[in-house]
């Protein structure tokens, strides 16, 4: 043993210097967040609440073809159609268990007409199960309060792709792309 | 001002006016001492919180400030549960003892000049005495739980408060031989002697053993093994619950003022402020004693905190070899060096 340890054990000099690594943390700002006043915004493209997108003629997006329902892989989604008129396929019920919801986005991505949408809404706790059964109704209402208008239409461009669009021929393939205009 | 020099001092010729004077001032010593308790816990949430960038309690009035509040009612209205394999007359006195030989120590502390409630010349061995009786309670509650975790933490709390009560007594001996008294004024009186108004200087050694010792007498980090959380769940409080546990609660905090008082009194001049200080600055007089007192308690009760948030907790043959082979001996060897210095001058 070195003069140098004996003389670090005497004077606790390990002890000190620990001592003033917490005198010095004690004047630094806390990490914690005081919740329920201060919140931390939920990150661009946060998966959270779900919502069906309204048009803006005020229906519905979603034609009821049922591919989220397909693709989801706690198979929480239900979606009910029947004929109407004109052969037309009306969505009579579209629900989605929430409390079974993994949020992995697969219903966004499965949604050929950006129909389904999952907002960055994330506070949503409630003291009922049934509460949180979200019917067409309840759906519709969530793309209302959280992401109508431009908010939306943003959300559409950088995280709920892909799209129909996305899944289009490139233009130099060639395909019959219909009878050639005469000249 | 007439009333309250004969409080402070006691010396009415009238004995029936004397005991009524010592009620009060038990009555104010205990009601201080009790918000003192409350606040004590707070403020260590809250310096361990900050020391850990946490933020401590927050939501019970501004910053908290009510939280002991709140869980001083919470303790009151709780169930009192007696598990039914314990031994119950044990099991309801072991929290009355560990309290009432606790709160006992306060009746000989000097708090400022003249207020101390019992002015005797065996101040510090009644301490001594009263704060053995305390593991008493702790021994009892963890024998009378019938629970090995109590019991386990019953043992460690006697063991440990066994060896380093030898330790602080001795520590101690240091400042007994340079003030030739037991009483703890006459101690804080002596140490005015020196420029510096402390026996903390010539006493260092005695200081270091007394805080390390004043640790493990409390239970407190890094010699928190009766109460070891992560192994004994709580110790020898395991299956106490309520106002009992609250009892215990209160004696530990009550038992870490009382330690840091000691080492004001003994180490750190007491109410008084060196007289070198007094005479660059005069106006330091007109401070009121207690203000330093205060002062001084506080900054050892962050101590507490301050360690505890530092150092993890000792393994308990190392606890058991600090406090024989390390701290007695030094605290004999600076009885023997003060003694031959307290010769030679």
């Amino acid at each position: 043993m070195t003069i140098k340890d004996i003389a670090k054990k005497v004077f606790l000099i390990e002890i000190l210097k620990g001592m003033t690594l917490t005198l010095k943390m004690m004047f630094t700002h806390a990490v914690t967040r005081q919740y329920p006043e201060k919140k931390r915004p939920p990150f661009p493209g946060f998966r959270g609440l779900h919502a069906l997108v309204r048009n803006p003629d005020g229906k519905a997006r979603c034609v009821g073809c049922g591919l989220c329902a397909a693709v989801c892989p706690s198979q929480c989604i239900y979606v009910y159609t029947s004929e109407g008129a004109d052969h037309t396929k009306i969505v009579d019920r579209y629900e989605i268990e929430v409390l079974r919801c993994v949020y992995c986005a697969f219903c966004v991505e499965a949604c050929p007409f950006g129909a389904v949408v999952l907002t960055d809404h994330f506070e949503y706790s409630d003291y009922s199960r049934d509460a949180l059964y979200m019917d067409k109704e309840k759906l519709l209402s969530n793309w209302d309060k959280f992401m109508a208008g431009k908010k939306g239409e943003e959300y559409f461009d950088k995280f709920w792709r892909p799209r129909t669009e996305d899944f289009t021929t490139p233009e130099n393939q060639p395909i019959f792309r219909g009878r050639r205009p005469e000249v | 001002m007439d009333i309250l020099e004969t409080i402070m001092y006691t010396g009415s010729s009238n004995w029936m006016l004397n005991i009524v004077f010592i009620f009060i001032k038990i009555a104010i010593v205990i009601g201080v001492t009790m918000l003192h308790v409350a606040y004590a816990t707070y403020f260590e949430r809250k310096v361990i919180g900050h020391m850990q960038v946490r933020l401590g309690p927050m939501r019970v009035g501004y910053h908290g400030i009510l939280q002991p509040i709140a869980d001083g009612m919470k303790l009151f209205f709780k169930e009192d549960i007696i598990p039914a394999d314990s031994d119950k007359p044990v099991f309801k006195t072991a929290p009355l003892i560990a309290l009432f030989a606790t709160m006992s120590s306060l009746a000989v502390i000097p708090f400022f000049e003249g207020f101390v409630i019992a002015d005797i010349n065996i101040g510090l061995l009644y301490i001594f005495a009263m704060s053995s009786l305390a593991a008493y309670g702790v021994v009892m509650a963890g024998w009378a739980s019938n629970s090995k975790y109590s019991f386990l933490g019953g043992l460690r709390s006697s063991a440990q408060l066994i060896s380093y009560e030898v330790a602080m007594g001795l520590s101690l001996v240091g400042v007994m031989i340079l003030s030739g008294s037991l009483n703890l004024s006459e101690i804080v009186k002596g140490q005015q002697e020196y420029w510096h108004g402390m026996y903390l200087i010539p006493q260092f050694v005695a200081y270091f053993v007394f805080v390390v010792a004043m640790f493990a007498e409390t239970n407190r980090t890094p010699f928190d093994l009766p109460e070891a959380e992560s192994e004994l769940v709580a110790g020898y409080f395991v299956e106490y619950s309520g106002m009992r546990f609250a009892l215990f609660f209160a004696a530990e905090y009550i038992g870490m003022i009382i330690m840091a008082s000691i080492a004001v009194i003994c180490f750190w001049g007491g109410w008084t402020i060196p007289p070198v200080l007094l005479k660059w600055v005069p106006a330091l007089a007109a401070v009121p004693g207690i203000v330093w007192f205060l002062g001084k308690v506080y900054f050892h009760i962050f101590l507490y905190y301050w360690v505890r948030a530092t150092v993890p907790r000792y393994r308990y043959d190392k606890l058991m070899s600090l406090g024989w082979k390390v701290l007695i001996p030094l605290a004999l060897a600076n009885i023997v060096v003060t003694s031959i210095v307290k010769y030679a001058m």
